[in-house]
This record gives C-alpha cells, structure tokens and sequence, in this order.
C-alpha cells in the first residue's frame, strides 16, 4: 500500500486533536479562564502603569521589565521541555499514531500547527488587552496595540518549538540534560536581568541592548517600542525579523530532529501517576509513637504538602505576588482605588482556593472511609494543615505592603485606623476560600489519575465546580469585604474615638471566619463521609 | 472470630439496580468466593460490605454488627483489599503503615512490631524507606495487602486480590490468604481465578446482573448448572452465568 501523503494526514491528525481537546464544554471552561485572564492582565497593566507614572518609568525599563517577565515563560517551557513534556504525546498517540506507517515529521508538524493553533487562540485576547491598555497610555492606535500582541504571538510560538526542540533532544543529551537546563536558564535570567541592573547604575546605553540577544527581548523591544511609540521603524522591523529567524531556526531544527529523534519521546514520556514526586526514599517522619491520631493526620499532610512540590509551589507563587504587591502598593493605588484593593484581597484569596482544591483524591478515599474515624474530624485536621504554611508565606507580604503603605502614603488618621481590620482580613479571605475549595474538592474532586479526567462528563463537573466554587467562595468572603470596605467610613465617622467600634468590627470579623469555616469544613466532612462514586 | 451476615441486599444507582436482593452467611474462619463477570455487580457487594457504600435496602453484618447503624463497631474488624488499591505515592512504606495503623486505632506498643513483621513475611524490608510512588505495582499491591491486616481483623474482604500481578507474587499473596484463612480469619473474596476460588474457598456464590444466581459448596454448584461430578469451575461458572443470561 502507498504511504499517506503529508498534505493529508497532517489535517486529518489536526482535525482528529481538535475534536478531542476542543469539546463544547473545554471551550466553555476555556472562555471562562480567558475573562479570568484578561481582567486580571486589565489590573496588571492598570498597576504598572500607575507604578511607572508615579516613578517617571521610562520605555527602556518598560522594555526590560518586560522582558523579564516575558522570560518567566521562556524558563517554564525551557523547564518543561527538559521534562520531557516539551512535545505533549499522549497514550492514543503512542498506541495508534507512533505505530502507523505516518512519517515522524509529519507528526511532528501536526503537533506544532495544534499547539500553535491553540496559543494563536488564547493568547491573543489577553495580549491584546495588555497593549490596548499600554497604547491608550502612550496614546498610539488600536492597530498597533493589535500588531504588538501579534509579535508578541510569534514569541510565545517561539517558545513553544524551543521546548518541543529541547524535548525532542533528550535522547541524545540524556545525562547532560540536567546541567544543560541549568546553563540555559541561568544564561537567560542573566542577559535579562544585566541591562536591569546597569539601567538603575546608569551604566551606558550599550548594554542594555544585550536582551536582544535573546527572543524575550526582541519581543519586548519590538511590541513595546510599537505601542509606545518610541521606536524607529528601522529598528522595530530589524527586531521582528530576529525574531523571525529565532522562530524559523528553530522549527527547522524541530523538523530535522523530528526524523531522527521522534520516536524516542515513546521512551522519555513517563505515565504520569499521582503527583510529582521528586525522590524516592525517605526516613520515615512520621514518628506515630505516643501522639494522637489527629497529630499523625496533621503530620501525614504536611508530608505530602512538602514532596508532591505543592509546598515549593506555593512558595514561587508567593516570591512573584510579593513582587506584584511591593509594586502595586508603591503605585499609590491603595488610595486611589478601593475596588482594586478588594481585588487583591481577591488574588490573595485565590491563594487559600488553589491550595484547598488539592487536597482530595477520590481513589484514596477508601482509606479512611474503612476506618472509624471522623470524616470531620479529619477534614479540619487537614485544613490547619494546609493553611498554616499558606498564611505563614502570605503574612510577610501583607505586613510588607503594610509598611510600604504606612511609609509611602500621606495617609489621614481614619485609613490607618482602617487598617485594623484590612490585615487580619488579607488572611481570613484565603483561609475562607481555601475552606471553601476544600469542600467543593470534597464534593467534585476526582482522581489526578483516572481517564475520567479526560471526558467530557468530567469537563463539565468541572465547570460546575468552578462556577459554583466561585459564587459560593464570593459568598463567603462578601461579609469581610464588606467589614473591610465600610471600616473607613467608622473611621471617618468615630474619628479619634473609633478604636472600640474598629475593634468590635474585628471581634466581629474573626468570630464570622471562625463559624463559617466550621460549617463549611463540618460540610465537607459530611460530604465525604456520604459520597458514594468510589 | 466474625461472621458476615447478608441479608435481602439491594443497591440501585437512579434506575440502574447494582444489586438485587442479595442474601449470603459467611461463617467465621470461612473463605467465602464470590465470582461474577465484569459489571456482575462484586466490587458494589464488597463495598457496601465494608461501609464504603450505603445500601438501598437490606442488611450487612458484621460479627453482630450492622455495618449501617454501627459502622464504627463493624469497621473495628474488617479489613478491606480494594481492586486497585491507590495509596499516599509521597508516603514511604513505614510511614503509610504507620498512618494506617494509627487511623485504624492501633497501639503504639505493638504498631513497630507489626509493621516489622508483616514486611519481613512479604520481603519488603529493605522497601520500608521507599516512597510508595516508587514502587512496582506488585510491591504497591503488599504493601495494600499489609495495611488491610495491620488492626489484625477478624474478616478481610478481598477485591481481586490477584489482578495483574506476576507468578511469584501471586503465589505469595495466594500463600498470604491461606496463611490468613489458616488463623481463622473470614474471608470474602472476589476473583475471576477459578484455580483460586476452587482451591481456596470452602464455599461460593456466583453473582450475575447483581443477582446470586447459585451458592454453596463446588458439589452444590454441580448440581445447580446440572453439570458432570468431573466438571470444573470453570464450566460451571459458564453454564450458570449462561443460564441467568437466558433468564
């Protein structure tokens, strides 16, 4: 029989992905996240912008920020590709594609066009908020807010072929990976962050130039001097077309590493199961002897916090808010916006929610469901837990912005008696959101592990979950907001005198948190106990 | 030791009947085998068994105990193999041991001791600091098989003990069974192993559609498939569960 020609089978392979990935009820998932996204880049830049009109930002340190962060990305496919998982092939793919008569390099381009197909999709909407934003500041055109975005399109491709490329290497770098991943992204954080450093020592012009060596710069370089304006056509164009060869390099090295190292990805993809588990043996830390049960449940939780990564997570994730929030709070927008200070109580809060979705796996229900001990129970030794360590990593932010805040701002005597209930509030609304995660997890949560994720039942219990989830935490936390937003008026009110009412506030704050995480926590335990699809 | 006492058991999901009208007695020191096809309605049985799963209508008991009004009483004494045991993959062995004997009320003195032992029966000693993610899964499989015993229950409800493991460790955990059998313990077992369930088993149910189609002793399933005194398990599975397809 005569080989199936590239024209055909790269569609038929697209069309065949497509249908399995993008279902209704994905793309209804997708649409959500897409509004989460552009509203949260909409703050961003709204943030930035006050920061960089407060502190006269200039485009070149736009730019390099930019870039930097731009990087962050590049790090996380660099990372991803060395994992193996630069080139995503699933089972079906192995079991049906990879031992069909299909060339490799036909393959390989039908996964690059999907991917592209997918970033093209959903990266546009929010990037191009992102430059609408930023042209409206340096008042250019929507036409050029829309070619920034689609620069910086060919970054993100960019970024997709290198991790594909990477991964598609593994086989032959084998043992030096581990040091190659390394090398490169030091080698990035470097020529990012060197112009960084000489721009605040003033250090020549020259010098700065050095981020485009890399695609993260030129991206920055190309979109940012577009929407600002202050870019000379001969150099915009210039950028774009390095940044052009960075992309057509590297697919034609993909290409070329399609036909000789393709079918080595069957070797390096690992079946996932469970979560990431770094290494492979342990002392036991546990140390049951002479502690009650609630203890070596506690203990259990935290082990598993710590070597499933969720624990250097969560760290990561707070080091990149902390930097947002030093930002925000020095951008002056505390004052004047109160809508944007309940927003990043908002982003605060989300913390506690991702933290408490983790916590449940169906498949080990049988565990505990066989024994005689307290769903409830069990359930809120868990949550203290989890949130200790998530509001132990989340207090130093809070008391950093409050100092920036304090030191930063003329503020008048009835915003800092406010902040009495501000602090201890940027708490509670993560460990009340993380309550309330933990009981749609207790609800909804389904295995890491089971095909069951893939179908499209699943996706819609999951969009289910995600739109109640968010009602319900909104719901939860309202009260505290509300406390919060109305402690300034008692404040303006009282004057002097509103230390006792503030305080009351509080008492009133914290006994709400209080009662409303034991019924929830109560809730979850109960639905545990009564869940039935084991 | 404990006796598992069925009685007119019945588990529908909407419309769908899981199980329906079920009545076995398990005596005490019995191995009791249930087989079945696939959907046949075995796993729901031992789940509902062990309290994982309430029942529409009827009765389990468990040594005395109602699994549904004194389900802390029944669960002291049970213990549960399911068909694919998933376990903490961040634990080591000895802290997973350690946790499930602290969670099923173990005391300290005799928990070291216990989980020594077991993994000395069952080789995994030098496996004690491992992370159970680690492992392979007929290691992942003992140290299930440890767990369900760690309390020293007086019956063991056994789902598929067997399922996709190698010679050598089926032939050990075969051993296990017997061994526990051998101490009297009770047990409910469901496996697709006729070479098992005939050897093993003093007695059997054939389960079908989430009904018992016959029980009893291998010469008693003789008589119900009305098939020869030479004919094998395996014959008689195929007659009876054909017989329940025509019905």
């Amino acid at each position: 029989m005569a080989q199936v020609p590239s024209w055909t089978v790269i569609p038929v392979l697209i069309r065949y992905w497509i249908k399995g990935r993008f279902t209704k009820t994905a793309l209804i998932s997708i649409l959500i996240g897409e509004i989460f996204f552009v509203l949260f880049i909409l703050f961003a830049s709204e943030t930035f912008l006050s920061f960089s009109g407060r502190f006269r930002i200039g485009t070149e340190l736009t730019v390099i920020t930019w870039s930097l962060i731009l990087s962050f990305y590049l790090i996380g496919l660099i990372q991803s590709g060395f994992n193996g998982s630069g080139l995503p092939v699933s089972g079906g793919d192995v079991d049906y594609v990879f031992t069909s008569p299909v060339k490799s390099r036909d393959v390989f381009i039908a996964k690059v066009l999907m991917n592209s197909l997918t970033i093209v999709l959903f990266a546009f909407p929010p990037m191009f908020a992102l430059y609408l934003r930023i042209s409206r500041f340096y008042e250019t055109s929507v036409v050029i807010a829309a070619v920034a975005g689609l620069v910086t399109l060919v970054y993100f491709l960019m970024g997709l072929f290198l991790s594909a490329d990477v991964t598609l290497s593994l086989g032959k770098i084998g043992r030096r990976a581990s040091l190659l991943k390394s090398v490169f992204i030091v080698f990035v954080v470097f020529v990012t962050l060197v112009p960084f450093l000489s721009i605040l020592n003033g250090t020549p012009e020259t010098v700065t130039s050095l981020i485009r060596f890399l695609p993260n710069g030129l991206a920055a370089a190309t979109s940012i001097g577009l929407v600002s304006g202050s870019a000379s056509g001969e150099i915009l164009f210039f950028d774009f077309i390095l940044l052009l060869l960075w992309l057509g390099g590297l697919l034609i090295l993909g290409i070329r590493l399609s036909n000789t190292h393709f079918y080595e990805l069957v070797q390096i993809r690992q079946p996932r199961i469970g979560k990431k588990i770094v290494q492979t043996s342990s002392r036991s830390e546990l140390n049951p002897i002479g502690r009650s049960v609630w203890s070596v449940v506690g203990t259990k939780e935290r082990i598993i916090i710590k070597r499933t990564k969720e624990l250097r997570a969560l760290l990561m994730n707070v080091l990149f808010l902390s930097g947002f929030m030093i930002i925000y709070s020095l951008s002056g927008s505390f004052q004047s916006s109160p809508i944007s200070f309940l927003f990043i109580l908002f982003i605060l809060g989300s913390f506690g929610s991702g933290n408490g979705m983790r916590w449940i796996e169906k498949e080990r229900l049988w565990i505990l469901k066989t024994t005689t001990i307290s769903m409830k129970r069990y359930v809120k030794e868990i949550f203290r837990a989890r949130v200790f360590p998530l509001l132990l990593s989340l207090a130093p932010i809070i008391i950093v912005i409050g100092v920036f805040f304090v030191a930063t701002e003329p503020i008048d005597t009835s915003s800092q008696m406010s902040l009495i209930l501000i602090f201890p509030a940027a708490l509670q609304i993560p460990a009340l959101m993380m309550g309330g995660s933990m009981y749609f997890a207790a609800k909804f949560g389904q295995s890491t592990t089971d095909d069951i994720l893939e179908t499209q039942t699943q996706e819609l219990v999951d969009i289910k979950r995600f739109i109640y989830q968010a009602i319900i935490n909104l719901a939860l936390i309202a009260p505290i907001m509300l406390l919060v937003t109305g402690s300034e008026m008692v404040a303006l009110f009282f004057g002097a005198g509103s230390t006792i009412p503030l305080f009351l506030m509080l008492i009133l704050s914290l006994l709400y948190t209080y009662i409303i995480l034991n019924i929830i926590l109560d809730k979850a335990g109960n639905t545990i106990a009564m869940r039935e699809d084991l | 030791m404990a006796e598992i006492f069925v009685e007119g058991l019945s588990k529908s999901y909407g419309d769908v009947v899981a199980l329906d009208d079920v009545s076995f007695r398990c005596a005490s020191g019995e191995v009791f085998g249930l087989l079945g096809p696939n959907g046949a309605g075995k796993s729901t049985l031992l789940k509902i068994v062990v309290g994982l799963l309430k029942p529409t209508n009827g009765i389990v008991r468990l040594g005395g105990h109602d699994i549904v009004r004194s389900p802390e009483a029944a669960k002291q004494i049970v213990g549960y193999l399911p068909e694919n045991p998933s376990l903490y993959t961040g634990l080591t062995v000895q802290e997973f041991l350690q946790f499930v004997g602290k969670i099923r009320g173990v005391d300290d003195t005799s928990l070291t001791n216990q989980i020594y032992e077991s993994l000395r029966s069952f080789s995994l000693v030098e496996k004690m600091n491992s992370l159970i993610g680690s492992l392979s899964k007929g290691m992942k499989q003992k140290v299930a098989l440890i767990a369900s015993t760690i309390h020293d229950p007086s019956v063991l409800v056994l789902d598929e003990p067997l399922t996709a493991l190698d010679p050598r460790t089926q032939r050990l955990v075969r051993d296990w069974i017997g061994s526990q059998a051998g101490k009297g313990v009770t047990i409910l077992l469901s496996t697709h192993l006729m070479e098992i369930a005939q050897s093993y088993c003093t007695r059997l149910a054939i389960i079908d559609k989430g009904r018992i189609v016959a029980s009893g002793g291998i010469d008693t399933l003789r008589k119900k498939a009305a098939a020869g005194s030479e004919a094998n398990l395996d014959e008689i599975f195929l007659r009876l569960t054909e017989k329940s397809g025509d019905a």
